[in-house]
């Protein structure tokens, strides 16, 4: 039946929703497990389910112990009491017919709890000694150990019993029975009862108990977890999970989860202080652009005068447009996944190219570009975007290093990898430019104000990440860059 | 008189787009969406188009693909707000001829128009000749006059490109794209580096200049002043 869980657990889901949207209220966990609601909410938990199954199955398991060792006691008492009852009859039975009244009348008197039995009745089925008023109708003569009904006349009144009992014919044609009340069978549940009592009642009780504290427990953390989650998604980012210094599973998971909020927080700071950089860097140019019109419309007097504001209201809106599109396209870079279009980069020529493009411009600021490349020296990537890449560190090499300087392309075989070098006689990169720069969201005012590093390193960084290569960047004197490609393992 | 048929939905940048042409002595149709833009696109037989690649109705690459099937060669080309590599090549791979990102100067679009309309063709000439001027394709060397003008690789691309294009404003973006093959802007102004050098090649001292530099827009290989 699939209905039953379903139709359980919709009500559940219920309470845990309105539980949540009360925690807010509720300060404490402890205060939280005083409401009676909560304490339903344990009975119907997970854990105390399976506590109750456990101690069900427990007490089943031991109920079925404890019968067949019932079984078994009393099977085993009966045996040896039909094989007294067996030995009683042969010993009365082989005396001699004159001491058998005698040997009856022995054989009960010391009988002071009442449960032997005899009778010797003659072949017309008179009462002759014994304790039994007549012949049992459903005893058979000389048949073995057997169960029958026998009344008994006490001082109270007259008793039914069941006992075990034998009948034999004497060689004289009297009747000779022989019979016991096994009330051991009776003692054995009485204290087999006790002991189930004893155990197994307790046991189940703390199954119960354990099922529900646990159960309790997980329910108050789960709900301390519930009330902070509450309060991470109110805005309240520094919250973390509540966690004890033990090594249990729960706890496991809200390191994990606690490791993944700090993640999530470091991100979200550097990405409102991206979005800052972001509108500094877009408002400067556009209020340039605002007040050049603003003024020029009231102040133009001449065409060329309105034309030359225009001017300069287009360069400045350009030059944010030219942010936004840098920015984008390092989105897109930064969010591609591992291209499937990646083939086979051959880097020599690409640095060839790279230096053919940039001679000139190296050439006009009297800067000596050179390209060393001493191995023909393949990686798997983008073409495109490795060029970029190259070309950018290029760019800003040439463009940091003072007039006669030296910019140099190298192309570098490591042990299991290969290094694109760019190094130049410039300023170089500090310290802690390098470590900003390297950071996960490096987009920082400083940086990009800080002459050598602009958004086109980033460019470069995101296109170096994407392809699983390394960006190096040795700090001190005079730049140097390297991307540093892993050779591929398979 | 040229007809260009322009499918742009914002009404304002059509508008621009259309006073612009105008004045350039185009003759432009519009339409707002690409059901209606389809019908003009094959009733009027425009011999360029540009169009918009969001557009209400139908998809702007939808509409030209619709009109490739239909063997229709007209030139088109896609203005669009996604400028990614990729975007760009999907928009050429489906019939555009030209692709142009969003936000763009109007020169830039109406150069890109003229080089759709005056695509050089394809010609089995081995000799390329603008006034003076002569480039060799199997032995390339180039002269000008008499003077052999001594080139370097990348120098011969670009005056080869220039020469197929003469007297056509060629902006430094088609000129990145077409002659040096990038995929992206670089910080550097290159084309005006490069273009400087091939300038002084070709423009000896005593002679008319041959290079012309549009302010704000790009350059022109002419014969005349």
């Amino acid at each position: 039946m699939s209905v039953g869980p379903a139709s359980f657990s919709e009500p559940d889901r219920e309470n845990q929703m309105e539980a949540s949207k009360a925690l807010p209220l509720t300060l404490s966990g402890k205060s939280a497990g005083r409401n009676p609601m909560d304490r339903a909410h344990i009975l119907r938990s997970n854990t105390f389910r399976w506590a109750l199954a456990v101690a069900g199955v427990f007490a089943v398991f031991v109920i079925v112990l404890f019968g067949f060792i019932y079984w078994q006691a009393d099977q085993y008492l009966i045996a040896r009491s039909d094989k007294m009852i067996g030995s009683q009859l042969n010993f009365i039975a082989g005396l001699p017919s004159e001491r058998r009244l005698d040997a009856i009348n022995d054989h009960l008197k010391p009988d002071t709890r009442g449960v032997q039995y005899a009778g010797l009745f003659s072949a017309d089925g008179r009462k002759i000694a014994g304790n039994l008023e007549r012949f049992p109708p459903d005893l058979q003569m000389n048949d073995s150990v057997r169960s029958i009904s026998v009344d008994r006349t006490l001082p109270a009144g007259r008793e039914t019993h069941v006992i075990r009992a034998i009948a034999r014919h004497m060689p004289n044609g009297d009747a000779l029975i022989i019979g016991r009340e096994v009330d051991e069978t009776k003692e054995i549940s009485h204290v087999v009862a006790q002991a189930l009592a004893l155990g197994l009642l307790p046991a189940f009780c703390l199954c119960l108990l354990a099922g529900a504290w646990l159960s309790m427990r997980a329910q108050k953390r789960v709900e301390e977890v519930n009330q902070r989650v509450q309060r991470i998604i109110a805005g309240d980012l520094r919250e973390r999970l509540p966690h004890r210094d033990v090594d249990d599973p729960f706890s496991r998971l809200t390191v994990i989860v606690n490791g993944l909020l700090d993640e999530m927080e470091a991100m979200i700071q550097a990405l409102a202080g991206v979005g800052n950089d972001i509108a500094h860097d877009l408002r400067t140019p556009l209020t340039r652009a605002r007040l050049a019109l603003e003024r020029g419309r009231t102040n133009a007097t001449t065409l060329e005068q309105l034309q030359s504001v225009a001017d300069k209201a287009v360069a400045n809106i350009d030059q944010s447009l030219t942010i936004v599109t840098a920015l984008l396209r390092l989105a897109a870079i930064e969010n591609s996944r591992r291209s499937a279009a990646f083939g086979d980069v051959a880097l020599h020529e690409m640095l060839h190219e790279v230096c053919d493009i940039y001679e000139p411009i190296a050439e006009n600021k009297n800067i000596n570009l050179r390209v060393d490349v001493g191995h023909r020296l393949n990686v798997r990537g983008d073409r495109d975007l490795l060029l970029e890449a190259v070309a950018n560190l290029v760019d800003n090499a040439i463009k940091f290093t003072p007039e006669g300087g030296k910019v140099n392309i190298e192309l570098l075989r490591g042990d299991s990898e290969t290094i694109v070098r760019v190094s130049d006689t410039g300023p170089g990169i500090s310290e802690q430019e390098r470590e900003a720069v390297l950071r996960r969201f490096y987009r920082s005012d400083k940086i990009r104000s800080t002459p050598g590093v602009g958004l086109g390193l980033n460019l470069v960084a995101a296109i170096v990440k994407l392809h699983g290569f390394r960006l190096v960047i040795h700090s001190g004197q005079g730049g140097r860059l390297e991307i540093i490609c892993p050779d591929k393992q398979d | 008189m040229t007809k260009v048929l322009l499918i742009e939905d914002d009404s304002e940048t059509a508008e621009e787009i259309t006073a612009e042409l105008v004045d350039r002595g185009f003759e432009v149709e519009w339409s707002a969406n690409g059901i209606e833009g389809l019908d003009k696109a094959r009733s009027s037989q425009p011999d360029a188009m540009i169009v918009d690649r969001l557009l209400p109705g139908m998809d702007g690459l939808t509409v030209i693909e619709a009109l490739r099937k239909e063997q229709v060669r007209t030139p088109v080309l896609v203005l669009s707000a996604l400028g990614a590599v990729d975007d760009r090549v999907r928009g050429l791979r489906m019939g555009g001829d030209d692709y142009l990102t969003k936000p763009f100067a109007l020169v830039e679009l109406v150069a890109r128009i003229e080089a759709l309309l005056r695509r050089p063709v394809e010609s089995r000439e081995t000799t390329l000749r603008v006034g003076p001027l002569e480039l060799d394709l199997i032995e390339r060397t180039a002269k000008r006059g008499d003077r052999v003008i001594d080139l370097l690789p990348r120098e011969f691309r670009l005056l080869e490109y220039m020469m197929q294009r003469s007297d056509q404003l060629l902006t430094r973006a088609m000129l990145l794209e077409e002659v040096w093959n990038y995929k992206f802007v670089p910080a550097t102004n290159l084309v005006d580096v490069h273009m400087g050098r091939l300038r002084h090649k070709v423009d000896g001292p005593g002679e008319s200049p041959m290079i012309h530099n549009v302010r704000g827009a790009g350059f022109i290989l002419r014969t005349g002043p």
